[in-house]
Parts: C-alpha cells; structure tokens; sequence
C-alpha cells in the first residue's frame, strides 16, 4: 500500500515538475475576435402572445481563444460575451416586439490537431443567458424575461488552408446546453406578483424537454495580415416550455469582424528563445 | 482517438437533431372569420380568472356565437358579434380592439344612476377656489372638515406632495376622500395613499393567478402588504370618510376595500363598481387586442369584490336629483354631516 501511495506521489510530482517547465519554455497567444452580427428574428412567446413575431436582429460579440495553461497543447479555452438586440412585427404589423439581452459562456476543450492545418475540439460549457422580451401593446402583461443558467456540451472544428495566397481559418463551433436551471413566470401570474415578494414556481431545472438550445457559428478568418476579416454565420435556436408558457426564438444571422492574436509580454522578463508557441485555433 | 472524436461529434449532432425536431411548437390559428373567433374563445377559455364566480357556460357560450361569426361579412361583423360574446362576461376590464372600434362592457355603471357632479361639488362646495397638485384637487370645507378628490390612480403623487395636502388639513376634524367616479388605475398608487392612512403594516388583500388553462387553476392566494409611510411623513388619524359610486372601479375599487377595513374609515355612497380582476393583454391573428380579467385580487377579508363593494352599514346614500337641481350633493351632505355631527 505504501509502496503504491508513494508511486501516486512520485508520479504526480513528476507531472508538475514536467508541466511548470511547459510552462516556462511555452508562449500562448491569444486569438481575439470582435464581431457584429445582422439577420433576422423569429419569436414567439405564449407569456405575452400566442402570434409569432418576425423581424431583425443584431449583436455584437467578443470571443477570447487561448490554449489553456495545464496543457497549452491539448487544451483550448473559449470565452464569449455578446449583446443582442432584435425587433420582431406581426403578420399584420400594428404590434412589435423588443429583445434585448446579453450572453456570456466559458468553456475549456480538450483539443487534437488530427491533420496538418485541421484543429478538433470538444468540451464542457457554461453559460449565462440575461435578456427580455418587451411588447409594446401589451398593459399588465407587456414583458417577458429571460435568464438561464446552463451547463452542456461545446466544440470546435478549425481548419487551417491556403486559398491562393491568402491563408483562411475556417471554424466550426457548435454549442448545446445540457442542463441547468431557467426562469419562467408562471402561466398567469403578473410579474407585479413577484415583485410583491411571491418567488413560488419561478425557477426551473433545464433539460432538453423544457429548455432546448442550439448555437452555430460557422465563420471564415481571412488573413490580410496580422489582423484577419472575419465572416460567416450564426445560428440560434432556444425554445422553452415551463408553467405551461412556450416560447420560441430563433436568430440567422450574417456576421463580421475583425480577428487576430496577440501575445502579452513581461518587459522584465525576456521570453525564452526555447519558448514554444501554442496557438488555440490559427496554425500558419 | 478518432473514434472518440467521431463518437462525440454524433452524439452532440444526433442530440441536436433529435431536439431540433422536438422544439415545442405553439399553434397558431389562421387569420380567417373562424381562426380569430375560435382564437378569442380560446384565450378568454384558457386565461379569464371568473368563470366559475359568475357561474358562466364558456362553451354554451360558443356554440351560440359561432354561428353567427361564421356567417359575418364583414371586418366590423365580425367584430360586433366578438363584442358581444365579450359582453357575456359583464366585465369591465374585457375589451376588443380593432382600429375601427374598441368594445367595452357599460352595463356595469350605465345601468346605475350617476351620483356624481364633478362641477356641483367645485362651485357650491369649493367656490372654485380648491388647490389643484396633479390630478388631486382638495379645499377645507366651512365644516372644518377637509375634502379631497382623487380622480384616478394612473398618476401618482410623491409622498412629499402628500404630506402637504394632509398639512393643509391639519386644522380640520375629519377628512374626505372622494373617489367617485375614480376608474382606476395601477394598484402601488392606491398602496401609496394607503400608506398615509395607516400607523402599521396591513394585510390589503391577496393576488392569486392561473396555473394552467383549466377554468380552476389557480395559484394559493398570496398575502399583499402595505406599511405605513416612512417616518417624517404625515400619516392621517382622525376620522375618515371615503366617497363612492358605481364608477369607482378597479384599483378605486381596490382602494376603497382597503379603506373600509381599517377602523377610522367609513366608506358612504353607492355600491362601487368592483373590477376586482387585474387585465392581461392577448391578440388575434387579423391583429385585433384584446383584453380581459386574468388575476383575481381578493378584500383583506378573502372575499371577491369583483362585483362591487357596499358602503358601510347605514351609509348607502344616492344623489337626489331635486337636491342635484339644488346646488346640493346628497352624499357630500351626508359624509360632512356624518363626520361633524357628535356622537
């Protein structure tokens, strides 16, 4: 026993010693991007209407890749953080709908560079989702809000090629929530009631039965330089159905920016000319 | 690796799609004649909050006006038939409206006589001298008793505006409030003024909402507070009197529920409106609102004040109209004398 606990150790401080000196002799800039996003929206929420609405939608996003400092070459962490705004009319277009909410997610994934220039990854994801629909024809009724805390699954497919002369980075990145917890009034209830201290019934384990997610983002990073133009698609799928409440909101949208990397320096410490750089998506 | 890889992509995929395919769908009628009526049916059917209170057949309801609808010819047919499905319900908070018209059930004041001259009470009681904040008006009567109409609850006034109304009052013996003719407005106005007449937190009432589209679905009431006015305010405690009529209604209604239960307060006038259901919103396909009780406030007492409340014991007072000619307010007579007759 004693002889098996004190391989464990061994083991484990070999890994360390192994995984500090990676670190020292390892450089992982990160790949940025600032997007915006227009398209169309597509809503529906019984809460405040049993007619679908259809309109446009806008966002601004920031996603923040970079290989994870435990194993820059295996793993890869993605931050994003968007803002959405849309606005939705009836079939008839006497009546209009408001969105307007933010977006952040984190995820670490475990990654494998499969061939030259091709990047897989896959991993967990959480998620934060704040927003509210607002209609403007509606009294006691006029809003609906919205706001889920998620865990699931994400991944990414990089795939690194030249076209002509011009280097371009295509990326892939699905996301899918799995579970976690959402709000939802309940079916008649006046948000007057919650705020008069009623918090009964409002908070709702998701699973895909009642709260189903899908993002996509398909993008092109064309590389003109150190700063790449970054175009491509976005798709967003949630539905939801609590308190006998459903609602649907879906977004397309054609997206734009710019993207590059950069890499933070110590000016008091030279980088090591052994470093090695590990970069989380782009391979030139 | 590659097979791990696979498996992971699939399943993420398949997971997707299988949800994909399984997003909860919400049916929308088409704009037809029938698509907007059974639409209107169904929304009142699945949100109104007092079918069983007023012990109305919903379905009876619609094989009777279907027919009807089926056979419209026109926008504004079809809209008067609605209406009247509508007027079935003998709610004041129920309205259709289209860009033409909007629908709206009178009965429930119309067939009531009025009991209230808003100019009677400003010439021959105030002389046209009363101070005016915001919507509120109010004049120290020659009685020493002071009067103060609150013609609606859709604005309010900061508690500071208040306290000068009560301070210019500090002289009198009683108060009047006079809500007649008050059709409501937003609830936290009326809490506001209840909280100038309060020395400690009250039950005023309880809020209860539909769970679920069933006609008896409906949440445990849930108890609504009010605390007195923050310290340094003026709270009014001597006694009150609180004028109503027939269109006193909705969150007037609610106020003056509210004010007959505490113990300084008669309310003197006629029966009020009630409106005891707070409105949600829906629309039709052809774009028409609609709008309809769908959250039951219950009095302090737990009772249903959706058809009105009653003046206090001994205080049910009609104008009359040979004193109306007279340059007299029968109610307003009563409350002064009420209030300054000694006991």
């Amino acid at each position: 026993m004693k002889k098996i606990l004190l391989t464990v150790i061994l083991v484990f401080l070999a890994a360390v010693v192994v995984s500090a000196q990676n670190r020292e002799y390892s450089a992982r800039p990160v790949t940025s991007s600032y997007t915006v996003g227009v398209g169309s929206s597509h809503i529906a929420d019984t809460y405040l209407s049993q007619i679908k609405y259809n309109g446009w939608s806008t966002s601004l996003r920031y996603d923040r890749w970079q290989a994870m400092k435990v194993d820059p070459l295996s793993w890869v962490m993605n931050l994003s953080l968007g803002v959405d705004v849309e606005r939705a009319v009836n079939d008839v277009g006497n009546s209009a709908i408001w969105y307007a909410g933010i977006n952040a997610s984190w995820s670490p994934m475990r990654s494998w560079c499969v061939a030259k220039g091709l990047k897989l990854g896959v991993g967990p994801a959480v998620n934060l989702d704040l927003g509210c629909l607002y209609l403007n024809r509606n009294s006691n009724n006029p809003a609906s809000a919205k706001a889920a805390f998620t865990v699931g699954a994400t991944g990414f497919v990089a795939y690194n090629v030249s076209i002509g002369r011009l280097p371009v980075t295509f990326l892939w990145q699905p996301s899918l929530p799995v579970a976690g917890a959402f709000f939802s009034p309940e079916y008649g209830e006046l948000y007057y009631e919650i705020y008069l201290g009623n918090h009964s019934g409002l908070a709702h384990f998701a699973w895909w039965g009642n709260y189903f997610s899908l993002n996509n983002t398909v993008t092109a990073d064309l590389h003109f330089g150190a700063t790449a133009l970054k175009i491509g698609y976005r798709g967003g799928i949630l539905s939801t159905k609590a308190n006998h409440i459903v609602s649907n909101h879906f977004t397309h949208q054609f997206i734009f920016g710019i993207s590059g990397e950069w890499l933070s320096i110590n000016p008091r410490k030279a980088p090591s000319p052994r470093a090695k750089l590990y970069h989380a998506l782009y391979e030139y | 690796m590659f097979s791990k890889i696979n498996i992971g992509v699939n399943l993420i995929l398949w997971a997707g799609l299988f949800c994909f395919t399984s997003c909860h769908s919400i049916d929308e009628p088409e704009n037809t004649t029938t698509g907007n009526f059974d639409m209107l049916w169904t929304i009142l059917d699945e949100h109104y909050c007092f079918f069983e209170y007023k012990d109305i057949d919903w379905d009876e309801i619609k094989i009777k006006y279907r027919t009807q609808a089926q056979n419209a010819t026109s926008s504004k047919q079809l809209f008067r038939i609605m209406a009247a499905m509508l007027d079935e319900l003998k709610d004041g908070h129920v309205n259709l409206s289209a860009p033409f018209e909007s629908s709206y059930y009178r009965a429930w004041w119309s067939d009531f006589p009025q009991n209230y001259n808003e100019r009677l009470v400003q010439e021959k009681y105030m002389f046209f001298h009363y101070s005016q904040l915001g919507p509120v008006s109010y004049y120290l009567l020659p009685s020493n008793v002071g009067y103060l109409r609150i013609p609606t609850f859709d604005v309010g006034l900061g508690d500071g505006n208040i306290d000068y109304i009560l301070a210019a009052f500090q002289i009198a013996s009683a108060l009047i409030i006079d809500i007649r003719d008050n059709g409501g407005g937003s609830m936290t106005v009326a809490d506001d003024w209840i909280s100038h007449f309060i020395g400690y937190e009250i039950c005023t009432g309880y809020i209860s909402h539909k769970t679920g589209p069933g006609h008896n679905d409906f949440s445990e009431p849930y108890e609504m507070r009010v605390k007195p006015v923050t310290v340094g305010h003026w709270i009014w405690g001597k006694p009150v009197v609180v004028l109503t009529n027939r269109s006193t209604f909705s969150a007037a209604n609610y106020f003056a529920t509210v004010m007959k239960s505490l113990p300084n307060v008669t309310l003197v006038g006629a029966k009020t409106g009630g409106g005891a259901g707070m409105p949600f919103s829906a629309e039709l396909p052809c774009g028409w609102g609609v709008r309809f009780s769908a959250v039951p406030i219950y009095a302090p007492d737990s009772t249903l004040t959706e058809f009105g409340v009653d003046p206090s014991p001994g205080c049910a007072v009609d104008m009359s109209p040979a004193d109306e000619l007279a340059g007299k307010d029968t109610m307003l007579d009563f409350a002064i004398s009420l209030l300054t007759t000694p006991k």
